[in-house]
């Protein structure tokens, strides 16, 4: 088994509105991959396929097992925190640890009290005493401390503050990360992860955009900035997005080779934001 | 802390441009251990992959040598094989653009080696 999780055209109705619409995808052991997508996009509800939250059409298979059939076997290598906080506001910490100890096997209670130690969050404090940042850190601080193949993290830093979230991300890829683990995650601040991915996929009304790896993006997307004779010829190699800037003409291009670029004016490797509102817009001409 | 990354380059790239800034500089000497590729990582939130690209670059300019299971480790003269190849680029790329400036405004020799004399002594050229 080579992929981690693998959708072969998944699809997940409500009603009338295909919140995912059938897509398919993989994602391989070591990855990390950004889900990025407008509000309502469907990544939340896709997030919840894979963890056997929620029942979908077609074939999908997450660390060779059904999510939704057997979710029990499924839950023992997985482990994601979800981006509205969960933990019940009347546990100690010190309960909470003895609740993860008792239902989760991959859980190293040890580890845990480590990773806590670093915080300022006492084993007796309740949940409800801890400020919001406290709180993602004691649900950090167990989701690390859990021996998983993949975790999911979906909007991981909703409503932290900067600093929080640079540390979050440097202990994520310090305490946690290594080649035998895959992480997937979903933010809307693309532009603090998108250094850290391995992969990025866009997904727009439940279909994907854009699936792709880092190091590709950069070989088959290019910002050029130009004006005059430049632009217009630049203009004949039919950009996907164009927009003014100081005089200047700033062109996307897909698929065109640098070689081509190069001579029309400077270019650049475009930022995962630019490219996103790019393809958002091409899909919804 | 954070660095500037420009989007000129990628990012392995100007990690692999920094690390020979600092051997230049001397920040880096001969038989240094580079920061680990998990620490890099970590700091500046790249994936590590990135950072071992960065990394192998150097690696394959001979600059640095891998030693297994302790890191990564400067090179015996690598500073001095980066000088040679720094004032190479210098004299062939930079410089011939530095003189046509230097023709071009009729500079004199005596006039740049005075501009030099006055900063030494603090004199202020305005």
């Amino acid at each position: 088994m080579t992929s981690l999780v693998s959708a072969r055209g998944v699809s997940k109705r409500f009603g009338a509105v295909r919140a995912v619409d059938n897509v398919s995808f993989d994602i391989e052991k070591g990855k990390i991959l950004g889900l990025i997508g407008p509000n309502g996009a469907g990544k939340t509800t896709l997030l919840k396929a894979v963890l056997g939250l929620t029942d979908c059409e077609g074939d999908l298979s997450v660390l060779g097992f059904n999510p939704f059939r057997q979710r029990k076997q499924l839950m023992q290598n997985i482990c994601f925190i979800a981006d509205v906080a969960v933990l019940p506001r009347w546990i100690k910490v010190s309960q909470l640890l003895d609740y993860v100890e008792a239902i989760h096997p991959n859980f190293s209670r040890k580890r845990a009290e480590e990773l806590l130690r670093q915080t300022k969050i006492m084993s007796t404090s309740r949940v409800k005493e801890l400020s919001k940042g406290m709180v993602t850190q004691l649900h950090l601080s167990i989701i690390m401390a859990i021996d998983a193949k993949l975790l999911v993290l979906d909007e991981p830093t909703l409503g932290l503050d900067i600093l929080f979230r640079k540390e979050f991300y440097s202990n994520l890829l310090n305490d946690y990360f290594d080649e035998e683990r895959t992480i997937l995650i979903t933010t809307h601040q693309v532009e603090e992860i998108e250094n850290l991915l391995t992969d990025i996929m866009f997904i727009n009304d439940g279909k994907i955009l854009l699936d792709s790896s880092m190091d590709s993006l950069s070989d088959t997307y290019v910002e050029l900035m130009t004006s005059g004779d430049a632009a217009k010829k630049a203009h004949g190699l039919r950009p996907i997005a164009e927009h003014e800037m100081f005089g200047k003409s700033v062109m996307l291009f897909e698929g065109v080779s640098r070689d081509h670029l190069e001579g029309l004016g400077e270019l650049r490797i475009p930022s995962v934001a630019d490219l996103f509102v790019a393809k958002i817009k091409e899909a919804r001409k | 802390m954070d660095p500037k990354w420009n989007e000129e380059q990628p990012i392995y790239r100007q990690l692999r441009d920094r690390v020979v800034a600092m051997i230049l500089e001397g920040v880096l000497g001969d038989g240094d251990a580079l920061p680990s590729v998990r620490n890099v990582a970590a700091e500046y939130r790249l994936n590590p992959l990135t950072v071992l690209k960065g990394y192998q670059e150097l690696v394959d300019e001979g600059l640095v040598e891998k030693k297994r299971g302790r890191g990564m480790f400067v090179n015996e003269g690598a500073r001095k094989e980066l000088l040679k190849a720094e004032r190479g680029r210098f004299l062939d790329k930079e410089w011939p653009k530095i003189l046509a400036t230097i023709e071009r405004l009729g500079l004199e020799v005596s006039d740049l080696l005075q501009q030099e004399t006055n900063k030494d002594s603090g004199v202020d050229n305005d």
